[in-house]
């Protein structure tokens, strides 16, 4: 939101706050769509930490495809398909060889983010080649406030609340959704009631997969200007982790928590723009961490009441006990 | 999938019909095992058909192998005369064979509505509640199962449970229903209204086969038994041409003195004796003011079924969970709430319902589950421990490679052989318990085994030690207590000696009804 | 799994052979050398020189071999660090924040006590200091898994963050005690006094053979503590009550309740050992190579190949050692070969790729150690 920081700092004071919600959402569009397919993933049963990883190797591959094709389209293709490369290789071990899952998305983080710099090295620091430009709504865009902060966004902002809604639709309404749950409840049950729980498991785990590079193609294209290394996509993966938790696995709520995250992620940018210089950047940029910390301890008492929490069968591999 | 395709009153298989399912020299092994060897055996259409068997003979793979869960290595099935072959429980409900097993499959927190209807490929993509819910009622109510469509199955009670796993099957287009020990968690009350959805069923032409180990119920419900014995067939009769002796004789092959032994010698000093004992946590309390006595050489048993606070009754005497109210005292030694290093310090052996997986810790090699409950110092002597393990290994013959193997390799009754020997006995002399609560010391247990614990805990009670036994088994209490009291949600009511106790008074106290 | 007409499952073996526990990483390497070797190909460079340049310049000298411990240092202490935990089914993800932690305590330690104890006083000062770190860097995400049983992973996970922005912030945030107040140009950490720096195994330089030209290896001190504590985490696990603790807490919650083993604080304990370990790496880093709070030379990454090290260990703490060397010798090689001209050029990232390669490797062939793969013919009945 390049546009929106000029005028920031072109002096514009009160309509610092404005832009930097607008930069929110922004900037939450990566975070939202890694933890809408981490959640698909857990809700599952099967914990992908290898987030980051995937990210890294998809923002990379959108990066030489955008450089290669100049078409952002074919470079969240790219995106998508490399990360959810990344993860069926994920769900092959923890699906059928029934490995322990967060060694696996350990490695899968430190092979992944070694392949994209070792992959992206030669790239490092050029402008990228495409980019998705912005979209105004007619007639909404003009509200104050609102317009500036939610209809005058991109395609790919307006695409995510859509997915955020059928990811919403599907888990609770509809009857995979429903085996889906199941299989993330009690695969025994699930496996009894026919539902295929490797199937499940690994269709999952690779949709997550791509939500995830879909989410890291944004960054790409959007959010930063070039090939970065690690530092393109600054530990996003991670905090989607966090954010799922802290959103209880429900998709609006990482929605909610994701645009948090961002203003908080961006407060650094905002302050300053604002003209705030006391709080030193280095300290804003803790801020998202210690508030999902706490966060996240002052909700556990209350979580286990609230019939909320984790999949019950999270983390552990299914074996059809047959004695 | 509709619930209910067959007329009501539809009479039974009609001479020269072929019976609704054939199982023909079925053949089933695990590692180690022949689970069912050349097994035979036919289900008619209507009728009530029991498998009747001790724990280990059999029946449970059969009616696995049945169901389509498990796929035999020989033999064959015949479903109306036609061989088929069935890969999964699913091809199993798809022609008409669906199981309820022991342990529920069902999803804590799923509606009733929800667990009924997972798997339903014939539900639209888009799930409606409403309509879910009315298919769920229109089958309860059918069959008489009363329940509510939208309870969470989290907050139901273990009956109510297993109604919905039963309207599940019903819903899945089951016309043969495998019930697996379906009134091991019921009371008498709960378990006289399941037989009544039973005959209902059969009426409708349902085939319901009956998977026991109670030789009383059998004759009640069924209509035809298969005894089985070791994986093997022992007996295919009519349930009104048969007696019990008869029964035990195919079940068990042999005479085995399954007969009461009381105390020979009068019970002396109090050895456990608990005051006021109470356990109330989250609004519920599941122990409720509890009084009770336990002499050297008696045993008590404390009769009841299950979930009525025996797990929480037996956690808190041995100090592993901490009373909200109420005194406990050891040979005069007081440990209410000091935990379970302290009730042991005191005499106290715990052998917990959960044999493997609390009792033992089954990753853990028998040499470490040896040191798991004694008092042990910084640094950590195997000696004692190993030379205790390969003592009791082979005192009592347990069946393992050694004692570096894996506790949770061991079976049912070798492990539990361990546990109450360990519980037991000390060769440190060091450390000799005076007093034994024994949870469900038998559950699951073949005859053998369950001869040879009755055998150590008679030892034990001859030997001067105090024994809380606490089982949901009412023969067994019959068996080997000297004084019984039953509990009922929590409280001790209905005491009696054991001599000449009525049955009848003893089950309506566990039902809940004052005499 | 069912393959058209034959069914294929993993079936657990009943005998595991002792002398398959050095196939799987052999094969692992092995195989992880094939994967990254496909995207060395990929990328037009020559695999089988890179790997041989990566082995000479990771152990192929004195010169190497004494870089490739020095690098060993950290990673056998975060490999400990995680081993420890993760043998408990503890998932302390938090070795990278906790090296962090420690190196900032130990820096204090070195700048603020150090001048006023005698020699080799300061140095235990400074590993305790940094010991500290890491244990109080650990403290709230293992108070909160053992009361609230909130999710280690993700806590210690975001402390990671916390910690790096913390290290960031005294040095290039701030003018802070840690900072160099006399580095105009690029903000540094201020200089450890020499009473603080760890000794470190000097050659004369007149041995010959030895290409040495100072005569200074970068094995320091250090490298006796990882020993000391791969010796001390191993009596600590299998020859103390608390070892067996930790083993019973570990598999079976039910069984250590009923045993009366006090489950919280068995974990809080573990926690706070593995943190300190990793803490101790910091200290390492600080008063052994650095000599002042460097954050640029500590983000590499160091715990979560910590992790790595583990894994492959299975939790082993001789292994952790083995391993560490391993690993650290890929990191020694792929540095120089970032430096190296021509075709031989190779980002510095290979040494991650081949880490996680190995790993992902080891993973899946560990399944084929304790399980075999069976096909079973599936009967069809005629229709």
């Amino acid at each position: 939101m390049t546009s929106g920081l000029s005028l920031a700092a072109a002096g514009i004071n009160a309509n610092v706050w404005v832009v930097a919600l607008a930069g929110a959402i922004s900037f939450g569009v990566p975070l939202v769509l890694a933890a809408l397919g981490e959640i698909l993933a857990e809700r599952s049963g099967v914990l992908n930490l290898g987030v980051e990883g995937m990210m890294l190797v998809g923002a990379v591959s959108a990066f030489l495809v955008a450089d290669a094709t100049h078409s952002p389209w074919l470079a969240i293709l790219a995106a998508v398909a490399a990360a959810a490369a990344l993860a069926a290789v994920h769900a092959f071990l923890c699906v059928t060889l029934r490995a322990n899952q967060i060694v696996s998305g350990l490695a899968l983080v430190i092979f992944g983010g070694g392949l994209a710099r070792f992959v992206g090295s030669s790239v490092e620091g050029q402008p990228r080649g495409a980019e998705i430009d912005p979209l105004r709504i007619p007639v909404l865009a003009d509200l104050p406030v609102l317009g500036r902060v939610l209809f005058q966004q991109d395609v790919a902002v307006y695409a995510t609340v859509v997915v955020t809604a059928l990811v919403a639709l599907y888990i609770v309404r509809t009857r995979p959704g429903l085996a889906l749950r199941a299989v993330g409840e009690s695969p025994a049950t699930a496996d009894a009631a026919g539902v295929s729980v490797a199937r499940v498991r690994y269709l999952h785990v690779i949709l997550g997969g791509g939500l995830a590079g879909a989410g890291a193609s944004y960054t790409m294209l959007v959010l930063v200007p070039s090939w970065n290394g690690s530092a393109t996509t600054d530990g996003i993966g991670w905090i989607a982790l966090a954010l799922v938790v802290f959103a209880s696995w429900r998709p609006w709520r990482a929605l909610a928590g994701a645009v948090i995250f961002g203003f908080a992620l961006r407060a650094n940018f905002t302050l300053q723009a604002a003209g705030i210089t006391a709080v030193p950047a280095e300290i804003l940029s803790m801020l998202p961490y210690l508030l999902t910390i706490v966060v996240l301890i002052a909700l556990a008492p209350t979580a286990v009441r609230r019939r909320a929490g984790a999949p019950s069968a999270l983390g552990a591999p299914y074996v059809r006990d047959e004695r | 999938m509709g619930a209910t395709d067959a007329p009501v009153g539809v009479r039974p298989d009609l001479p020269g019909a072929p019976p609704a399912v054939s199982a023909r020299r079925i053949v089933k092994r695990f590692p180690g095992v022949v689970a069912n060897d050349h097994v035979d055996v036919d289900l008619r259409r209507g009728e009530v058909h029991a498998l009747l068997g001790e724990n280990g003979a059999g029946k449970s793979t059969l009616a696995a192998v049945l169901c389509g869960l498990y796929v035999p290595e020989e033999g064959e099935l015949l479903i109306d005369g036609v061989r088929t072959v069935l890969h999964s429980p699913r091809d199993g409900l798809a022609r008409g064979i669906g199981m309820v097993h022991q342990h529920f499959r069902l999803i804590d927190r799923f509606t009733v509505a929800e667990n009924v209807v997972l798997g339903d490929r014939t539900q639209s993509l888009r799930l409606r509640r409403d309509r879910t819910e009315d298919a769920v009622a229109e089958i309860a109510e059918t069959y008489g199962l009363p329940l509510d469509p939208g309870a969470y199955v989290g907050d139901l009670s273990v009956g109510q449970r297993q109604r919905v796993e039963i309207v599940k099957t019903l819903y899945q287009g089951a016309r043969i229903l495998l019930l697996d020990e379906p009134t091991s968690v019921l009371t008498p009350q709960e378990a006289d209204a399941l037989f009544a959805t039973v005959r209902t069923m059969t009426a409708a032409g349902r085939t319901v086969v009956f998977i026991s180990h109670k030789l009383g119920e059998v004759l009640e419900i069924a209509d035809r038994v298969t005894v089985m014995r070791d994986g093997r067939v022992t007996g295919d009769v009519d349930a009104g041409a048969t007696t019990r002796e008869e029964l035990a004789r195919m079940m068990v092959g042999r005479d085995v003195d399954l007969s009461s032994r009381r105390a020979v010698v009068p019970a002396r000093e109090p050895m456990l004796r608990v005051e006021g004992l109470t356990l109330t946590r989250g609004g519920v309390t599941s122990v409720d003011r509890v009084d009770l006595e336990v002499r050297a050489g008696e045993i008590l048993g404390i009769a009841g079924v299950s979930g009525n606070g025996q797990r929480e009754l037996a956690d808190l005497i041995a100090g592993v969970e901490t009373p909200t109210a109420g005194r406990i005292t050891v040979s005069g030694t007081e440990v209410a709430g000091k935990g379970p290093r302290a009730a042991r310090a005191a005499g106290l052996a715990y052998v917990p319902e959960d044999r493997l997986g609390t009792g033992l810790a089954p990753a853990l090699s028998i040499v470490d589950n040896m040191l798991l409950t004694r008092p042990r110092s910084f640094l950590l002597d195997r000696r004692a421990a190993r030379a205790e393990a390969e003592d009791i290994i082979e005192r009592f013959e347990v069946k393992t490679t050694g004692p570096d193997a894996a506790a949770g390799l061991m079976s049912g009754g070798n492990a539990q052989k361990v546990l109450i020997a360990r519980e037991l006995d000390s060769t440190d002399g060091e450390h000799t318990a005076r007093v034994l609560v024994a949870a469900s010391p038998t559950r699951g247990l073949d005859v053998g085994a369950i001869e040879t614990v009755w055998g150590i805990l008679d030892g034990a009670r001859a030997r001067g030690e105090a024994i809380l036994l606490i089982s949901e088994d009412l023969e067994e209490v019959l068996a080997i207590a000297d004084r019984i009291v039953v509990l009922y949600e929590g409280r001790l009511v209905h005491e009696t000696p054991a001599a000449g106790a009525s049955r009848e008074a003893i089950g309506l106290a566990m039902a809940g009804v004052a005499p | 799994m069912i393959l058209g007409s034959y069914e294929v499952l993993l079936e657990q073996r009943t005998d595991v052979r002792r002398s398959s526990a050095f196939i799987v990483p052999i094969a692992s390497i092995l195989g992880a050398l094939v994967i990254a070797g496909v995207f060395l190909w990929l990328t037009g460079r020559p695999a089988l020189s890179v790997y041989a340049r990566l082995v000479r310049d990771g152990y192929g000298s004195w010169y190497s071999i004494s870089d490739t411990l020095g690098q060993a240092t950290p990673l056998i202490l975060t490999g400990l660090a995680a081993a420890f935990a993760f043998r408990m089914n503890l998932y302390n993800i938090g070795g990278e924040g906790q090296l962090y932690a420690g190196a900032i305590g130990a820096s204090w330690a070195g700048l603020a006590i150090a001048p006023h104890v005698s020699g080799p006083i300061a140095v235990v000062v400074v590993l305790l200091a940094g010991m500290l770190g890491g244990v109080l860097w650990i403290v709230i995400p293992a108070i909160a898994r053992a009361f609230l049983n909130t999710s280690e992973i993700v806590t210690t996970l975001l402390f990671n963050y916390v910690a790096l922005f913390l290290m960031q912030y005294l040095i290039f945030g701030s003018s802070s005690f840690w900072r160099d107040p006399d580095s105009k140009n690029f903000p540094q950490g201020k200089p450890l006094p020499d009473v603080a720096h760890f000794p470190t195994l000097h050659f004369p330089r007149d041995i010959a053979g030895l290409d040495f030209p100072s005569g200074v290896t970068s094995i320091h001190l250090g490298f006796g503590v990882a020993i000391l504590a791969i010796i001390g985490t191993w009596f600590l696990q299998q020859r103390t009550s608390f070892g067996f603790d930790m083993k019973v807490v570990g598999s079976s919650e039910r069984a250590a309740r009923y045993a009366g083993i006090p489950i919280r604080r068995t974990v809080i304990a573990v926690l706070l050992i593995s943190g300190g370990l990793a803490g101790l790496a910091g200290a390492g880093e600080v008063g052994g190579r650095a000599y002042a709070l460097d954050p640029n030379g500590l983000v590499l990454g160091l715990g979560y190949t910590g992790i790595v090290v583990a894994a492959l260990s299975r939790y082993n703490p001789f292994a952790v050692g083995l391993v560490a060397v391993l690993l650290a010798g890929l990191r020694t090689g792929a540095d120089a070969l970032q430096g190296a001209t021509g075709p031989l050029r190779v980002p510095v990232a290979i040494a991650f790729m081949l880490e996680g390669a190995i790993l992902l490797a080891a993973l899946g062939g560990e399944v084929f150690r304790r399980n075999r793969l069976v096909v079973r013919r599936i009967r069809e009945a005629p229709a």
